[in-house]
């Protein structure tokens, strides 16, 4: 019939791969090709590779940890591998994303242990993995040299670049073919200038993710919903600079009061909805991973993301 | 296509009489220009003149009002289709359904949750708004007495969802002056159910697949002598909700589509997830969402999404610059720097609360800026903290003079120190880590040391 948006895209976002099966150089069982929209999200053809991902979050020094994720994950959170394990065969995530939370203490220095621990959550998952590093640039270089070699061949996502501190990781991730994580502080023309800065020194486009950091559902999380917004409307448009798909953590969901201070036979459960609420608002925004760190959020995740793509035509 | 301020105000009287109530023609004009004047407030404009103004001034999507009184709930009225373009003005009403099936006490109950239950964020009240009987039974007398049985409870707007006019009329015997939105008018019906809603003046939801056939219904319903119009479009499929939604809002405020210029209506029980639903019809274009009753947490979820995505984009949030406090600090209390950017105060707030220990929170005024760009742009220097150190008194409020500052305000950590006097140590970036900052770092502080 007559009516249909008068849209006009001249643009589209570019892909970037994520893990590398044995085919492609890797040990992983699946890789994924996200990006690719060639309109808004959630419409047909805005999300043409597959439906969002669920990272599940994981990290090898639980000290700064949320206790809520801690406690819904039981014993597992002291041995990184039991982990990363129970996270892809009983959580059901998608991908895994590890923090390298030991390197954040102060005077870190035992990079070897990075290696291993990076080393482990690789074998012990065959999901792809996004490894999240350091922030000290004192450090970044050698956490990012170690990250990217125990993950050579496996096409992982480093993050996390910003524009004082980029150098490092995308040193490592052209050195071994991964791909980066570009944060910019809810931002359209920072995200826009740190892409810039990521291919001058060689970064293509099709190695970047933008995380344009997102705010916790009621502490600014309508200021990352519009960023993404705005980014993924810039691609459509033909900005080049900005033509890169989007990764959204809201990280803080589980330490808010809503969550902390929750009726306790009630917690988990306001903790998945504030995890989930924020993660299908950042899908419908743009986001094409969507990462929690509460195990019942990748099943109401999943279980969304799957009825929002129908099974037929890769809409 | 909209007119430009400058064309309608060549079509008006420019006599400036100030009757439609404001100061000149032109700025009336403006008001007209932006969607948000009634061009029937002007006396000296003939029938054609309005006609021509009518269509392109009138705002695209009609704004319609559910129910009457204090929690009188308005929808509609919306220029735009991202949030950053300008802002969403009618957050959308959130409405439990009610089956007419259940027992008095379990309807009394529903009822009760929806007028109780507030959360409170940011200083304001949020709130649902209303009950969605559905006519589960099939007959018309134990409709009109779930109806009746809200009615006795609350006077909260409704929303009377049967497809027999039968039961609508027997229903709106109870409730038909407090303009209960009538759902839902189809193709086969539209006749009976228009003169049920002319009849009581409620507004009306009509209800068919397709676009297409919407905009038809809508033009058939306005003949019929119904302009507070509700479009459910009602996908067969969650996934087809976002594009059918976007469709419907895109073609009404282009103008495209002007028998599309109704708000949207999403019954989110009929689709699993139906959290996914809600969030969904939040943040794309629902203005009213029937919900089964939900839990305590989807509640909390759903009204915090709401009131972030009805947020104007234009004012960032900020904070008013000054000292906070976290539980009851003492003299020797550490005293934590950051700028006055909402999201920057809430997050650090949190993670100190959880470090039970007391403490103050010095906010500087960055405009709103977050620590990262307030460097980067140099609104967050030393001669700003200096100052506010000063108006806000601080050196009364500690007898130590050290400042913790943020992780990224490192650079800076010098030049404040010279400019202040006062010893700056460096915090964490990340304001997860500020429990450990305390403990290694605060506590080996030696009291009294400058």
């Amino acid at each position: 019939m007559g009516l249909t948006p008068p849209f006009d895209w001249t643009g589209s976002v570019g892909t970037v791969t994520l893990g590398a099966t044995a085919a492609e150089g890797g040990t992983r069982s699946v890789s994924y090709r996200i990006g690719g929209g060639t309109t808004l999200p959630l419409l047909p053809g805005g999300n043409p590779g597959h439906a969002p991902l669920v990272a599940f979050e994981i990290c090898d020094d639980i000290k700064l940890w949320p206790a809520i994720a801690l406690k819904a994950c039981g014993n597992v959170t002291g041995d990184i591998a039991a982990w990363a394990k129970i996270a892809e065969n009983t959580y059901q995530a998608d991908v895994i994303r590890l923090y390298l939370t030991s390197t954040r203490q102060r005077n870190f220095s035992d990079f070897a242990k990075i290696k291993t621990t990076v080393r482990a959550v690789l074998d012990a998952t065959t999901l792809p993995v996004i490894i999240e590093g350091s922030n000290e640039p004192a450090i970044d270089s050698e956490v990012f040299l170690a990250c990217g070699e125990a993950g050579q061949g496996e096409r992982l996502l480093l993050g996390t670049a910003e524009a004082g501190r980029y150098r490092s990781i995308a040193a490592a991730a052209l050195a071994y073919n991964h791909g980066v994580i570009a944060q910019s502080p809810i931002d359209i023309n920072l995200a826009k200038q740190l892409n810039i800065l990521l291919r001058e020194i060689g970064v293509p486009n099709n190695q970047i993710v933008i995380d344009p950091y997102t705010g916790t559902l009621g502490y600014g999380f309508e200021y990352s919903f519009s960023a993404m917004e705005r980014i993924r409307f810039a691609a459509l448009k033909g900005d080049a600079d900005l033509a890169m798909p989007m990764i959204c953590s809201a990280i803080d969901s589980l330490n808010i009061k809503e969550v902390r201070d929750a009726n306790p036979a009630g917690q988990d459960r306001m903790a998945i909805s504030w995890e989930c609420y924020a993660g299908i608002a950042a899908a419908a925004a743009g986001a094409e991973i969507v990462c929690v760190r509460h195990p019942g959020s990748v099943a109401l995740l999943k279980d969304t993301f799957s009825h929002l793509t129908p099974k037929s035509g890769g809409a | 296509m909209a007119l430009k301020a400058l064309d309608i105000y060549k079509i008006l009287p420019k006599k400036n009489c100030k009757e439609c109530g404001d100061p000149t023609c032109l700025t009336f004009a403006m008001k007209l220009a932006a969607g948000k004047g009634d061009i029937n407030l002007c006396p000296y404009l003939d029938e054609q003149a309005k006609n021509v103004l009518g269509a392109s001034t009138r705002p695209p999507i009609r704004l319609v009002k559910i129910g009457v009184g204090e929690r009188v709930l308005p929808v509609g009225e919306e220029f735009v289709l991202y949030r950053h373009d300008k802002t969403f003005y009618h957050p959308p009403g959130i409405l439990f359904g009610v089956k007419d099936t259940l027992p008095e006490s379990g309807i009394t109950s529903i009822v009760k949750r929806v007028r109780a239950e507030r959360v409170t964020r940011v200083g304001m009240d949020l709130a649902l708004n209303g009950i969605a009987v559905t006519n589960d039974s099939g007959s018309p007398g134990t409709f009109a007495n779930a109806v009746a049985v809200v009615e006795k409870n609350a006077d909260l707007p409704l929303i009377l969802m049967s497809q027999d006019t039968g039961a609508l009329a027997a229903a709106l015997v109870h409730c038909g002056t407090y303009r209960p939105l009538i759902h839902a008018a189809t193709p086969g019906n539209f006749r009976e159910m228009c003169a049920l809603a002319k009849q009581h003046g409620c507004p009306l939801a009509i209800t068919v697949q397709g676009v297409d056939n919407l905009a038809v219904l809508a033009d058939a319903c306005v003949k019929e002598g119904v302009a507070d119009l509700v479009l459910d479009p009602a996908p067969a499929n969650l996934h087809e909700y976002v594009p059918v939604a976007t469709a419907i809002r895109e073609l009404a405020i282009t103008r495209t589509a002007p028998d599309l210029g109704y708000p949207i209506f999403l019954d989110a029980t009929r689709y699993f997830p139906e959290d996914a639903a809600i969030v969904l019809g939040i943040v794309k274009y629902a203005s009213v969402i029937v919900t089964s009753p939900l839990s305590p947490a989807a509640v909390t979820s759903a009204l915090t999404l709401r009131q972030n995505i009805y947020t104007d984009p234009q004012k960032p949030i900020q904070m008013n610059p000054g000292i906070y406090r976290i539980g009851n600090p003492g003299k020797e209390a550490p005293v934590f720097m950051t700028v006055n950017f909402s999201l920057t105060y809430f997050t650090l707030e949190g993670y100190l609360e959880s470090t039970r220990t007391p403490c103050f929170m010095l906010l500087v005024d960055t405009e709103g800026l977050s620590v990262l760009t307030a460097v980067a742009s140099g609104k967050l220097n030393e001669t700003i903290v200096r100052d506010s150190i000063k108006k806000f008194n601080l050196e009364s409020e500690v007898s130590h003079r050290k400042l913790i500052i943020p992780g990224y305000a490192s650079p800076l950590s010098g030049r404040i120190e010279e400019q202040t006097g006062w010893k700056v140590l460096v915090g964490p970036r990340d304001a997860a880590e500020v429990g450990e900052f305390i403990e290694q770092v605060w506590k080996k502080e030696k009291p009294g040391t400058t």
